[in-house]
């Protein structure tokens, strides 16, 4: 699918932090010092630029894909996990957000999210970057910050990700019952 | 319907319907009413009875499921249909839990879900469902309706689309998508 999954990100840009480095960050976030960073004290480290706090559902989203053991947070092994993410999605917004705006909006969220390798069956409309910013845009600026953006790209990559599975034949079509559809969509929404 | 201009109708109909009393308050200039606004007047309705108050999202998933305007409102139109599907939903809820505990077992929604959805749903189906909106095995009445909503919206969006009446349906990228994020 054409998008920037921080998975495809080039190596050199991020360079692996040290470990001291890492639990300096790890040490400073989880304040009550449990040995576990809470989707609280994540939100709360983490900024999205706009003097709001980070998306809740976005923390939630990152804990869950680094937390192997379903103990509603992340240890210091799994930060460093949450770390890179983060630090790549950064990267990503940074790279798309070519007027410096601090968010990005639906032009530059297009180029996002029709990087390279795009697949001709997997466009998505133009109109409909306006239906994505209207859903994941919680500042109500018409455009999309830091951690919305996040959510967004993840969405879309679930949604994706499970339409690839059932498009055996990679022509953009997929044919379901009922189901079907509700189970690949019911994981998501 | 045969409201027009929510809100602004002087001396008509709408300023009689004991609704109107909970829609008006809440109401802006627009005559319409949004999530939080909504969320607000359904509290002070007291439709949810002894139940918890509706969440902020299960009402803005609401308003999508009846924004034939694509406002991200309701208008009072809108709303009286929006009451009259909750109340249904309140009633079909309160006949499950029995012991007033305001959350309804597993089993018991398997029968309140089934005769919501247009097509027979198989223990597979409701166990997605149970997976996705009980918590230990329990649903609250806040997240049944976010059920029902959802199904709603779904099956909806699939009937259209099974064209030949098989219960298969065919979806391109784009609508997939679309259809999906529009929930």
């Amino acid at each position: 699918m054409a998008y920037h999954s921080p998975y495809r990100a080039p190596p050199h840009i991020n360079a692996p932090p040290d470990q001291s480095f890492l639990w300096n960050i790890f040490q400073r976030v989880d304040k009550d010092r449990s040995g576990v960073i809470s989707d609280s004290e994540l939100q709360q480290a983490l900024s999205n630029g706009t003097w709001t706090p980070f998306n809740p559902v976005t923390v939630r989203s990152i804990i869950s894909m680094f937390d192997r053991e379903n103990k509603g947070g992340v240890n210091f092994n799994e930060f460093a996990g949450v770390w890179k993410y983060i630090t790549d999605w950064q990267n990503i917004f940074r790279n798309y957000d070519r007027d410096n705006s601090g968010f990005i909006d639906k032009n530059e969220l297009k180029q996002a999210l029709t990087g390279f390798g795009e697949q001709q069956s997997y466009r998505l409309s133009d109109q409909f970057y306006c239906t994505l910013i209207e859903k994941f845009d919680r500042q109500r600026k018409g455009q999309v910050a830091f951690d919305d953006f996040i959510q967004c790209c993840i969405v879309l990559q679930r949604l994706t990700d499970v339409f690839r599975r059932y498009d055996t034949d990679q022509d953009g079509w997929i044919q379901v019952s009922y189901e079907q559809y509700l189970s690949m969509v019911f994981n998501i929404v | 319907m045969a409201f027009q201009g929510y809100g602004a109708a002087p001396g008509g109909v709408a300023q009689q319907d004991p609704l109107y009393g909970y829609f008006s308050a809440v109401a802006g200039q627009d005559g319409q009413i949004s999530a939080d606004e909504l969320q607000s007047c359904l509290t002070h309705s007291g439709i949810s009875g002894s139940y918890k108050p509706f969440s902020l999202e299960t009402c803005r998933l609401m308003i999508s499921m009846l924004d034939r305007d694509m406002s991200n409102s309701l208008g009072f139109a809108e709303f009286k249909d929006l009451w009259q599907v909750l109340n249904g939903w309140k009633m079909t809820f309160a006949s499950y839990d029995r012991d007033r505990s305001g959350t309804v077992e597993g089993q018991e929604l398997q029968h309140a879900v089934a005769s919501m959805a247009g097509y027979n749903l198989s223990p597979q189906a409701m166990n997605i469902i149970m997976k996705r909106f009980s918590s230990h095995g329990r649903i609250t009445f806040d997240d049944f309706v976010s059920c029902c909503v959802k199904l709603r919206a779904l099956t909806a969006q699939f009937q259209r689309r099974d064209t030949t009446r098989t219960g298969n349906a065919s979806f391109q990228y784009d609508d997939f998508i679309q259809v999906t994020m529009a929930i």
